[in-house]
């Protein structure tokens, strides 16, 4: 039987790591949500955010958190950078997005993470680095809050709300929603679709690079180039699970994936297993509730 | 009296000239020597996993991320049979054969109800979840794996892979232009149109899914036939999975050459880089950038764009 | 992918000539073999070889998962050769012969293993083989060996299950895995025996073997378990949980590990859950550098399984008190030559298991008097051997059994041996102390 303080400690981390999941997952939640394309090479920059903030770390002093603007900006550009190199060529003058121009993107994006992450083996070396930044922790009988998890926790939270904020309450936002339910009667309301999908994606990629920022606080010395490969799995399964273009969905997915890898254990279920288990929870759910979970 | 004029069966010049390759290498290789050999099995192993993921992502336009679930599977299967159950190696090739298609039809009957990029994630969320699994399992060597003294016999190899891509051209080519292939091309142009006019799109999917997961299993034991060993790194390398998905999308999805030339695209640099200092380590990165261009360019692949833009080579390239 | 339709060419010969057939057929042939015999080609360009030599042939993993281990392995063996080849070489029938390497980079992949071993055996005519790095990449080359009857010595494959599968030629210079974290193990049973031990060991070839038999020597110990648990080897980062449940289970000592990331991350997560274990004794990540610089005070008093390290004295008047014959330089005298080969580097673990088998081999060659396969083979089963590295002696199968671990710990940021007494630099300091 487990043990009830042992839960709670579970489940408090848990918590936290499903927030930093839920914040990696976000950028292409955005994307996938508004522009319709999959980003395979998602990791790919997740892991370029976490070098940022290493990197940052290194030359400026700069924490975690302290990262995540900078590294932001840096997504804004390579953002609109992949639009117009990439995405631009599929999406232009269409009105849905057809299931070729779905599939060409999602090989296209497949070869760019086999470019970045390979190269990013040859420019940064195999050998894990990681940030030394480890804040107190708060102690409460057998829970334990590590300060440096719940300040990415509370990072991960407050930008899905502000997101939620600027698709629901300002223009800009509601021309990109306008954008991602019909991209033709958006245009008849007089929204540049280029624009709005430029700006859309620019904001998906400030925000996956930001994540990466954060989630070097889980991460002490385990920077390397292949976290792609680990990261771009759990955010596919976290947007799925919350439903694409849903912003809080990003925080519903992530913790149901935190919750069942920390929590499985306190009941005597090997961490494979529980890994396992977080991953192929996706199946029933797209059974059940083709849309995710959040309606 | 008249004499009937001779006859080409109408095969078609492209199952001619692979027929007559592999023909070639099967006559050639016992002479040659054990360097090109190993290096024949290697090559002819990446051929059976490029047609393996042919028959989905190829014919039906499906595409998987997560192929070398079934790849471990077969891997498994034979680490399994040879030191759990004494098999012998081709047994155990067979055993791959048949686990990799019932995992298939088993994985299949779920995840085939989910299109595009949903099935393409489902694929991957399967491997992975195999991956973490397949070391908790203590009768299969748990996560140390299982070590098999087989010795050293490239012969059996090379005619176990050689048979395995021979079945594949050839059902590949009865799939394509038999009664399947217009179901095939009308679901992968239209699959709710292909079903209103009467195919069975599910069961056909699923059959190619079977089929699919078949060989990849089988290649998948060949490989840990060649290794004398699976561990769970190595069974489940999810480097295969995506060389088999830049294989068929450099050499033409769908097509009868395609999975061949791709194989050949991508095994020539995976080797040859090795040997050359300033290239160590960027394979990967190269065949990404071809898979990137070509998916941007010319989505159809070699063959595909040869078809399509040279209309007189259209009868021989397939 | 998705193609447009496109009208489909129906299979069929109408309308084309016989012979625009025949040339068409024979295109694409000439095509397809002209592209197979380039591959063929290419992979199949000859060097030659010299008589006067014993030439080594071995692959390495230079990229891939393993890089850093490889060339940390290269070196040393760089290393070794060229101490041999300093004193008068490998003497054989009283004729001196100069060590040649023969060596390719394997990418960490057991494919290219596959691929190589044949070419160094057959083409490059090496006439000795060591393994290449890991268990896996070893199984791969061990039937090769066999079947060329070429010996392999194996200095970076410890899974245990290698020597039970029969292969002749396959000699192990290291400790194998099962013992690697005996030390700490006999440690807290001589001092503090009634201290209850967690397990927390990653689930891949070597960890899992490593750690499950820390368990079972845990158990013939007679000291108590608090908690038993494994952890998925490749990006667990999280081990809040696993941390958790030990405490809950009242351990005091935390026995396991697996690699350098995940050691440091335990090590980095013990402050986050208010852990101080008695004692920390982790596999491999323990001994590099970057463990302390990585950890800071955090690393202090942490323990660690090490095959090697350059700080441990063995000499010959030891190896004469055990009962074994030197041969090969000392640690100082090994260390020295390698920082000035490799511009000031200093040898790990993996250099030194590396360099030891070249001075094996070596030493087998000269007992054996002989360059046959066979013949140097009865010597490595009956010679009894200490270098710089160690003991070297092995049972009928291959399997290391004189060779020993020693156990490390950092000490106010120095990296000191502490156990097996007879070449500890300082004695072990408990309990850990971040």
């Amino acid at each position: 039987m487990a043990d009830l303080g042992l839960v709670v400690a579970d489940l408090v981390v848990g918590l936290m790591l499903g927030c930093v999941f839920a914040v990696i997952a976000h950028g292409l939640n955005v994307i996938w949500g508004v522009t319709k394309v999959v980003n395979v090479a998602h990791g790919e920059f997740i892991m370029l955010g976490a070098y940022g903030a290493y990197y940052l770390n290194v030359y400026l002093g700069f924490n975690p958190v302290l990262s995540v603007p900078v590294d932001a900006a840096i997504g804004i550009g390579v953002g609109f950078l992949f639009y117009f190199g990439l995405l631009h060529r599929e999406l232009r003058g269409k009105d849905t997005i057809t299931r070729e121009t779905e599939m060409v993107t999602l090989v296209a994006t497949f070869g760019l993470s086999l470019i970045l992450s390979n190269a990013a083996l040859a420019i940064f070396k195999g050998d894990a680095v990681g940030i030394r930044w480890a804040p107190e922790t708060l102690a409460a009988g057998p829970v334990h809050v590590p300060l440096g998890g719940l300040y990415v926790a509370i990072s991960s939270v407050a930008i899905i709300a502000i997101s939620d904020l600027f698709l629901s309450r300002t223009y800009l936002g509601n021309a990109i929603r306008a954008y991602s339910q019909d991209i033709g009667a958006a245009q008849l309301m007089g929204i540049n679709p280029t624009r709005i999908a430029a700006i859309a994606t620019a904001i998906g990629f400030a925000l996956t690079m930001a994540g990466g920022a954060l989630l070097t606080v889980w991460l002490p010395v385990g920077i390397t180039p292949l976290i792609g490969a680990t990261y771009a799995p759990i955010s596919f399964v976290i947007v799925v699970l919350g439903g694409p273009g849903k912003m809080w969905g990003s925080l519903l997915g992530g913790l149901t994936l935190g919750i069942l890898i920390d929590v499985l254990p306190a009941f005597g279920i090997s961490a494979s297993i529980a890994v396992a288990v977080a991953f192929l929870v996706l199946i029933p759910v797209l059974l059940f509730a083709r849309e995710g979970i959040l309606r | 009296m008249r004499i009937p004029r001779m006859r080409f069966p109408t095969f078609g010049p492209t199952l001619y000239g692979l027929a007559l390759v592999m023909v070639v290498l099967g006559v050639a290789t016992p002479f040659l020597p054990i360097i090109v050999k190993v290096q024949l099995i290697n090559f002819l192993l990446f051929v059976g996993l490029a047609y393996a993921l042919n028959f989905m992502t190829g014919l039906t336009g499906y595409v998987s991320f997560g192929h070398a679930v079934f790849m471990g599977i077969g891997a498994y299967a034979l680490g399994g049979g040879i030191d759990r159950l004494g098999f012998p190696p081709l047994l155990g090739v067979i055993l791959g054969a048949g686990l990799g298609a019932a995992f298939a039809v088993g994985i299949g009957l779920v995840t085939l109800r989910f299109r595009g990029v949903y099935f393409a994630i489902t694929t991957l969320v399967v491997f992975l979840a195999a991956k973490n699994i397949v070391p908790e399992i203590s009768e299969l060597g748990g996560g140390s794996g299982i070590f098999m003294n087989l010795g050293f016999q490239p012969l059996a190899e090379f005619y176990t892979i050689w048979t395995i891509v021979v079945l594949e051209i050839g059902l590949t080519y009865w799939v394509t232009h038999g009664r399947l292939g217009y179901g095939l091309r009308a679901i992968k142009s239209d699959e709710d149109a292909a079903k209103t006019v009467g195919v069975n799109a599910s069961r056909l999917k699923l059959i190619l899914f079977g089929i699919s997961g078949m060989f990849a299993g089988a290649t998948g034991a060949v490989y840990a036939w060649t290794l004398s060993a699976v561990l769970p790194d190595t069974g489940f390398d999810i480097t295969y999975s995506l060389r088999m998905l830049a294989m068929i999308i450099i050499g033409g999805a769908g097509t009868l050459l395609g999975p061949f030339l791709g194989a050949v695209i991508v095994y020539v640099p995976y080797n040859y880089f090795q040997t050359v200092q300033s290239l160590l380590g960027l394979q990967l990165a190269v065949i990404g950038a071809l898979v990137l261009l070509i998916a941007l360019f010319i989505p159809t692949g070699i063959v595909g764009t040869v078809r399509r833009y040279v209309p007189t080579l259209r009868r021989y390239v397939e | 992918m998705v193609q447009p339709v496109e009208p489909e060419p129906t299979p069929t010969t109408a309308g084309m000539s016989g012979r625009t057939k025949l040339i068409a057929v024979a295109v694409v042939a000439v095509l397809i073999v002209g592209i197979t015999s380039g591959i063929v080609y290419v992979l199949s360009q000859t060097p030659s070889s010299l008589a006067g030599i014993v030439k080594v042939g071995f692959s390495i993993s230079l990229t891939g998962q393993y890089n850093v281990e490889g060339k940390n392995s290269l070196t040393g063996i760089e290393t070794a050769a060229n101490w041999i080849n300093d004193h008068g070489g490998v003497e054989v029938n009283g004729r001196a012969y100069g060590l040649d390497l023969d060596y390719y980079d394997d990418a960490s992949d057991p494919t290219n293993v596959v691929n190589l071993y044949p070419r160094i055996i057959t083409q490059d005519n090496a006439q000795f083989l060591l393994a290449p790095y890991s268990s896996a990449l070893t199984g791969a080359a061990a039937p090769l060996a066999d079947q060329y009857d070429r010996i392999l010595l194996s200095h970076g494959g410890s899974s245990n299950t290698l020597w039970t599968k029969g292969y002749r030629n396959l000699v192990e210079v290291l400790s194998p895995a099962t013992t690697y974290l005996d030390g700490p193990l006999d440690w807290i049973k001589a001092n503090h025996p009634t201290d209850k031990i967690a397990y927390l060991y990653a689930d891949d070839a070597f960890s899992i073997v490593a750690g499950r038999a820390a368990v079972a020597h845990g158990q013939q110990l007679g000291l108590a378990m608090a908690s038993n648990q494994t952890y998925p080897n490749k990006g667990t980062t999280d081990f809040h949980t696993q941390l958790n449940a030990a405490i809950a289970a009242g351990a005091d000592d935390l026995i396991g590990g697996g690699h350098f990331q995940d050691g440091q991350a335990i090590v980095s997560q013990l402050s986050s859950v208010n852990w101080k274990p008695k004692v920390v004794s982790l596999l491999v990540a323990v001994t590099e550098p970057s463990f302390q610089s990585g950890l800071g005070a955090a690393a202090n008093n942490v323990t660690g399984p090490s095959q090697w390290e350059s700080a441990v004295n063995y000499t010959p008047a030891l190896a004469a008190t055990q009962g074994f014959t030197w041969f090969g330089p000392s640690s100082a005298d090994f260390t020295t030559l390698y920082k000035s080969i490799h511009s000031g580097l200093a040898p790990t673990y993996h250099s030194g298991e590396a360099a030891a088998s070249i001075f094996i081999l070596v030493k087998a060659i000269e007992t054996a008097n002989s360059l046959n396969t066979t013949a140097v083979r009865q010597a490595l089963a009956q010679m009894k051997v200490m270098t710089f590295f160690g003991g070297f002696q092995v049972d009928s199968t291959g399997l290391q059994i004189a060779h020993t671990m020693v156990l490390v710990q950092w000490q106010d940021g120095q990296l000191k041996v502490v156990q097996p007494a007879n070449v500890a630099q300082s004695s072990v300091r408990y309990p850990y102390l971040p």
